[in-house]
């Protein structure tokens, strides 16, 4: 399906980075239609019910439930599923495409700020975080990041003891007091060092990072020749190397979100750069 | 003079964040304001942790489990009962764990639809009858039944009615007992009309030991003389009600 678009795409104006925020406007607004007593998507992106039926558990969440309880559960297991299967097709999509933070520090990247710095990290970090947390909640026997710094929690935990505070129901004030510091000590990492989070940080993405060895989602490259002018990698704000690759088939680097935007900045305009669902490799 | 479009950005950025900061300076004032006073039912008695939706698995292991996701948080608010909230800062262990706050307003239900909903398994099926919330107590000096009266008024509340109510009708009222098969979901917490209500849930494992002395009081009171039950109904026991009836208008929203 992906493939298709992007080659109706091709050479147009149109801009799929839109795409991507219509995507999330519409998940988020799924999810608040809770508010309004609409059983469509209840929970947050850590945890949710969809029509009272499919259950969702992002991964990180059921690794970290999984090894702090040291209890298996059929449960947890067919929560996590749909999500897996959901991204063993698209790849670490989530991030650039459903994490509200994707946008939000869009948002801050835009202020202008001189001591914003690039910290360059090697991979091997973020994973060494993720286990550490993992590990950390097998030790506390409570799933560590995603109860607590989470920023997909947190952000809905915010909306929800928002609207509560409103409608004066029962919601512990210190936790939106929490939350909504979390979310701002995370937009200030984010205006001093840009995607410093997503590229090295957070965990979650780390996890769908993974998924992207084996998913149906990647990068394509085309045999047009490449001009090196590197305008691709310019794009990039996770740090891919995509023009260095372009001599090969494809790209499956753990850090790329399919935001499309070294397809769109590229100066063969789509012709080089795609991004491709295909079952071989 | 007419601002750039990059000025522009940076403004609404600054104003952004300042209305940001302005926000969380303001939310701590509501924080702290709203503790109850001790004028609940049974004001010695310790709740004996936190009071935790239908199904959920014993503390330890509802800890390790339950990632704060607020799916039982909102799909209680769907329901339409906003019982469950998450816990907050004062109690960092169970932070972002849910559990049911306010009885007094805002009851369980006993819908059953969190523990269908909870993606993790913290919140597990049961069926109703074997919900172990917790176990709700009457406060026998403050109940109306207790005290000279006829007033039903939390077992018509209970979704579990007769199987949990006992009656002992005698000169000095209608008296309720709520019996080991209550659950906890604190309907008639709410239902009560003294103010501030005569009933307190109390967590299974605090109920254990208060059990003895609980008991003990029940047959005090039930063996006590005519002018010995007087004294304690006209002496103490009703000064008290008087009081606590004028919060109703508070109690009640």
């Amino acid at each position: 399906m992906c493939s298709m678009v992007v080659s109706t795409v091709r050479g147009s104006r149109f801009r799929l980075s839109l795409v991507r925020r219509v995507l999330l406007l519409v998940v988020i607004g799924l999810f608040l239609l809770q508010f309004f007593k609409l059983k469509v998507l209840v929970g947050g992106l850590s945890g949710s019910i969809a029509v009272s039926f499919v259950k969702f558990l992002d991964v990180f969440a059921y690794l970290e439930s999984l090894i702090a309880s040291g209890d298996f559960t059929t449960d947890a297991l067919l929560a996590v599923v749909p999500i897996a299967g959901i991204y063993l097709i698209f790849g670490r999509a989530f991030c650039g495409w459903i994490c509200p933070m994707d946008f939000l520090y869009e948002l801050v990247g835009r202020i202008r700020n001189p001591l914003r710095r690039i910290i360059i990290l090697p991979p091997a970090v973020g994973y060494i975080i993720a286990v550490s947390l993992l590990l950390l909640s097998a030790l506390l026997g409570a799933p560590l990041f995603t109860k607590y710094l989470s920023h997909l929690t947190n952000f809905f935990r915010l909306i929800t003891g928002g609207v509560f505070l409103a409608l004066d129901l029962p919601v512990e004030a210190s936790v939106v007091f929490y939350s909504a510091s979390v979310l701002v000590a995370l937009l200030i990492l984010e205006f001093f060092f840009p995607r410093l989070w997503c590229r090295v940080l957070c965990p979650v993405g780390k996890t769908y990072g993974l998924f992207n060895k084996a998913s149906l989602l990647a990068l394509r490259f085309e045999k047009a020749p490449c001009a090196g002018c590197s305008l691709c990698n310019q794009q990039c704000y996770m740090g891919v190397k995509i023009e260095e690759n372009t001599d090969r088939p494809g790209l499956r680097d753990l850090n790329c979100i399919y935001c499309n935007r070294c397809a769109e900045g590229c100066a063969t305009k789509g012709g080089l750069v795609s991004m491709k669902l295909r079952w071989w490799k | 003079m007419p601002l750039s479009r990059r000025e522009l950005i940076h403004c609404a950025g600054v104003t952004g964040i300042a209305a940001l900061a302005a926000g969380i300076a303001i939310v701590p004032d509501g924080l702290w304001a709203a503790k109850e006073g001790s004028m609940g039912p049974l004001p010695d008695v310790p709740v004996g942790g936190l009071i935790r939706p239908p199904g959920a698995l014993p503390e330890r292991e509802f800890r390790s489990k339950c990632i704060s996701c607020g799916t039982c948080v909102n799909v209680c608010h769907v329901m339409g009962y906003d019982a469950i909230a998450l816990a907050g800062l004062s109690d960092l262990r169970n932070f972002g764990t849910p559990y049911i706050k306010d009885m007094r307003d805002f009851p369980c239900g006993l819908c059953m639809e969190c523990p269908g909903a909870c993606p993790t398994g913290a919140l597990r099926k049961v069926e109703k009858e074997k919900v172990l919330m917790g176990m709700a107590l009457i406060d026998f000096g403050l109940c109306f039944g207790w005290n000279g009266d006829v007033c039903l008024s939390c077992s018509k509340a209970c979704p579990l009615g007769a199987k949990v109510f006992e009656f002992f009708y005698g000169e000095w009222g209608n008296q309720p007992y709520i019996n080991e098969s209550c659950v906890g979901c604190g309907l008639c917490v709410k239902y009560c009309p003294l103010g501030g209500s005569a009933i307190k849930v109390v967590k299974r494992e605090r109920y254990r030991e208060l059990r003895g002395p609980y008991l003990e009081d029940f047959r005090k009171l039930q063996s006590m003389q005519n002018e010995e039950r007087y004294q304690v109904v006209y002496g103490s026991n009703l000064p008290e009600i008087m009081a606590r009836g004028r919060l109703v208008e508070r109690e009640y929203r």
